[in-house]
């Protein structure tokens, strides 16, 4: 590889950057710019994830990938699907295909190993960097701290006033994912505890965001517009990627990473609905939440299905609850925000 | 209620194989009998996918499958506007309707109370994330364990070995819910009955390959469907030669059904009334395969039975990559003189319809017309017959063209 900087994209939090990082590329979560996704729906089926529809819109726009390579995962039916498509009609340098056991018990967590060898020594390929264990020992150490820093100041939003606003920290968070780590760690060390948007102001009202794949603020804006605190963004771009921290000292780093990518925190992906609101009811305690907005991109089925189940529950503990059903780009804003308000006004009243 | 459908309809079933002794009542009695059975308190009974589980293990037990999505989903059939009023039950608390109807349709039986009691829930990864997702949210509902068995994308030793793992655990399972100790010797036995069935159902795959076709399409599918309820018994054997037999006889008595044209139906056949059959005999057209509806996974090895039954899984058209789907549709293009290709595009099926213009450009390719017909499966709100009807004149006057 003659780039030491080239970038290896992702579109799941279940792919172990650290993999990629020890091969020597830089781990880019790949977000979707496109809106308006009629090239997706011309090549792939128009009821598909918007976020999907919006990766694959960009790529077949510009004429190929921008990355110097992409790595799928088995995460859902619509990457599965994603990936035949791209393959198809999407000029690209180098793919692979992720095995990710569905399931999460040892015996998912042994194939799951054997599984990043085979991506280790396929990204040593492209990269011409072989993924040794001292390098993938390094690469896990990096993100273990990158990941700290950002799971440290999620631990601070406990707090109360809260010491950073909602949507800012998720936005420190998108740029470590989008590759822009340093920018991200960077302005994350300039920003002491309690010198936020919201620092030094009264109790407020506060909203817990849970969810799936986002890359905007908009919600946790719309909150904010409301008068409300956002502490923390339970979403897939959001604490859960920097709450999982893999073992440094294990025996085999496969294993280990198997283990944590398998492990807890889980989406909804493999989660089943009793530890998805189990998760939710901590983190409701633990950021002492005041009302829930449940959040879905169109189309998820691992999320949508989950919904019912969530909504009964959280009724049941007598937790406050939104649901938006989100298009990934936040098109319907308008719409949104006025259930957003009502619900904001409907928590302090 | 359903238990009570599915009483009524296995009387019914019986009086009319009284009459007309067929093998396409035989499998749908058999069918209702199994349902009927999973609502009886001294049968223990395991939830599970008739066409996505290898129901060979279960055969190795004395437990009662039971399949949540076809057992709701057989309602549609009879009355399109009940299955909606379930429906419309699931989505007033939050099922939201860009999910498939199949599974709107159990999660409604379900909260009415519908379904037998289930002692334990297996499901498998494949062919959609829905069906999993249903299965475990049904188990917390009943307090029940739910199991998914992980499909992975590929066929490699460590796949087959995960599977086969899974397959062994599955079996302690049911083994503690049932009380009875897997005997592999009958096990085995259960893949030797199976694989008599998969002989006897190629012979009549070989049939459907003769023109005037001599069976009837849609009875093809869904055999394909939930024929697989019978993997593992000897009924499944009996029941397909007793088809080949029929079919042998029509084809020597020359009572064959005109036929102008032959297609391929990909993914599902709808289970709610349509036009589509009307219109296909009113042209002449006969459905002569699913792409489900061959024996995909070859022989089994007795001697194997984990790895065997992993292996069948892993070699699902809808498991893995399009290259594996493409290769089955390719195949059965080749072998059985096609006029046409018809997707149909059920609402919410993501993983099936996702391919559907790839799969077009390679019917392009090949030069053979290809039609993608939406619809939806139960949801009669989302199916138009005027629309339906309109495309398929359409697809029927293009392979008119050709002729």
């Amino acid at each position: 590889m003659s780039d030491s900087k080239a970038k290896m994209g992702y579109f799941c939090s279940l792919v172990p950057t650290e993999i990629i990082a020890a091969a020597g590329y830089e781990p880019v979560w790949v977000k979707g710019k496109a809106e308006m996704t009629a090239a997706a729906d011309a090549r792939m089926y128009p009821n598909m994830c918007p976020y999907i529809k919006s990766l694959f819109t960009d790529a077949a726009e510009a004429g190929g990938s921008a990355f110097d390579g992409l790595v799928f995962a088995r995460s859902c039916d619509g990457v599965r699907r994603l990936y035949d498509v791209w393959q198809a009609y999407i000029p690209s340098k180098f793919t692979y295909m992720l095995e990710v056991p569905k399931n999460a018990d040892d015996l998912a967590v042994t194939y799951f190993a054997a599984q990043l060898r085979d991506f280790a020594s396929q990204m040593g390929k492209a990269s011409g960097r072989e993924v040794t264990v001292p390098t993938l020992r390094k690469a896990i150490k990096d993100a273990n701290a990158a990941r700290s820093k950002m799971r440290e100041l999620y631990n601070r939003q406990s707090a109360s006033p809260l010491p950073m606003a909602g949507s800012e920290l998720f936005m420190q968070g998108l740029a470590i994912l989008h590759g822009d780590g340093a920018k991200g760690i960077t302005a994350t060390r300039k920003k002491p505890v309690a010198e936020g948007a919201a620092a030094g102001s009264r109790k407020k009202t506060r909203v817990m965001v849970c969810g799936n794949v986002m890359s905007r603020p908009d919600i946790f804006q719309m909150i904010e517009g409301s008068g409300a605190d956002v502490p923390v963004a339970d979403v897939c771009t959001g604490l859960r990627f920097f709450e999982r921290i893999v073992d440094e000292k294990g025996d085999d780093p496969f294993l280990s990473l198997a283990e944590a990518y398998l492990g807890v925190p889980r989406c909804s992906r493999t989660a089943a609905p009793a530890e998805t609101y189990a998760r939710i009811r901590d983190n409701v305690n633990r950021y002492d939440v005041n009302g829930v907005v449940l959040t879905a991109l169109k189309f998820c089925d691992q999320q949508l299905y989950d919904i019912p189940y969530l909504l009964k529950k959280l009724n049941d503990d007598g937790i406050p609850v939104l649901f938006v059903e989100n298009d990934y780009v936040f098109k319907d804003k308008d719409r949104i925000r006025t259930r957003v308000e009502a619900f904001v006004e409907m928590l302090e009243s | 209620m359903l238990n009570k459908f599915y009483t009524e309809m296995k009387s019914s079933l019986e009086a009319a194989y009284q009459q007309k002794p067929r093998a396409a009542i035989r499998v749908t009695i058999q069918l209702a009998s199994t349902f009927v059975e999973a609502y009886r308190a001294d049968k223990n009974v395991v939830w599970t996918s008739f066409y996505s589980f290898p129901m060979e293990l279960l055969a190795a037990f004395d437990v009662t499958p039971f399949d949540f999505e076809i057992a709701a989903n057989l309602l549609p059939t009879f009355s399109a506007d009940a299955a909606v009023e379930i429906m419309n039950r699931a989505e007033e608390v939050g099922y939201s309707t860009d999910i498939c109807s199949y599974h709107r349709l159990a999660a409604g039986c379900d909260m009415l109370g519908y379904m037998p009691r289930a002692d334990l829930l297996l499901s498998s990864s494949y062919f959609c994330d829905g069906k999993a997702k249903t299965n475990k949210t049904l188990a917390d509902r009943c307090g029940k364990e739910a199991i998914t068995l992980d499909i992975p994308n590929k066929i490699s030793r460590e796949s087959v070995d995960y599977v086969a793992g899974q397959l062994r655990r599955i079996a302690g399972r049911i083994e503690s819910i049932s009380g009875q100790k897997l005997d592999l010797e009958r096990l085995r036995e259960c893949i030797r009955v199976s694989n008599r069935a998969r002989r006897a159902y190629e012979q009549l795959a070989d049939l459907q390959k003769v023109s005037p076709f001599p069976y009837i399409g849609v009875p093809v599918i869904n055999m394909s469907i939930f024929g697989n309820m019978l993997a593992g018994k000897e009924i499944q054997e009996q029941i397909y030669l007793e088809i080949v037999e029929e079919s042998r006889k029509k084809i020597m008595e020359g009572r064959l059904t005109p036929e102008k044209y032959r297609v391929l139906w990909l993914a599902w056949f709808p289970v709610q009334p349509t036009v589509i059959r009307q219109i296909f005999r009113k042209n002449g057209v006969t459905i002569v395969m699913g792409e489900l509806a061959r024996n995909y996974g070859g022989r089994m090895d007795e001697s194997l039975p984990f790895e065997s039954l992993a292996l069948w899984c892993l070699k699902n058209p809808y498991v893995g990559t399009i290259e594996q789907r493409l290769k089955g549709i390719n195949e059965i293009i080749d072998e059985y003189n096609l006029d046409g290709v018809v997707h149909f595009s059920t609402d919410a099926c993501r993983h099936s319809c996702a391919a559907q213009k790839l799969i077009g450009d390679v019917m392009k390719e090949r030069n053979i017309p290809y039609l993608v017909l939406d619809g939806d499966m139960s949801d009669k709100r989302k199916y138009s017959p005027e629309r339906t009807e309109m495309l398929l004149e359409n697809f029927i006057g293009i392979m008119a063209g050709r002729k």
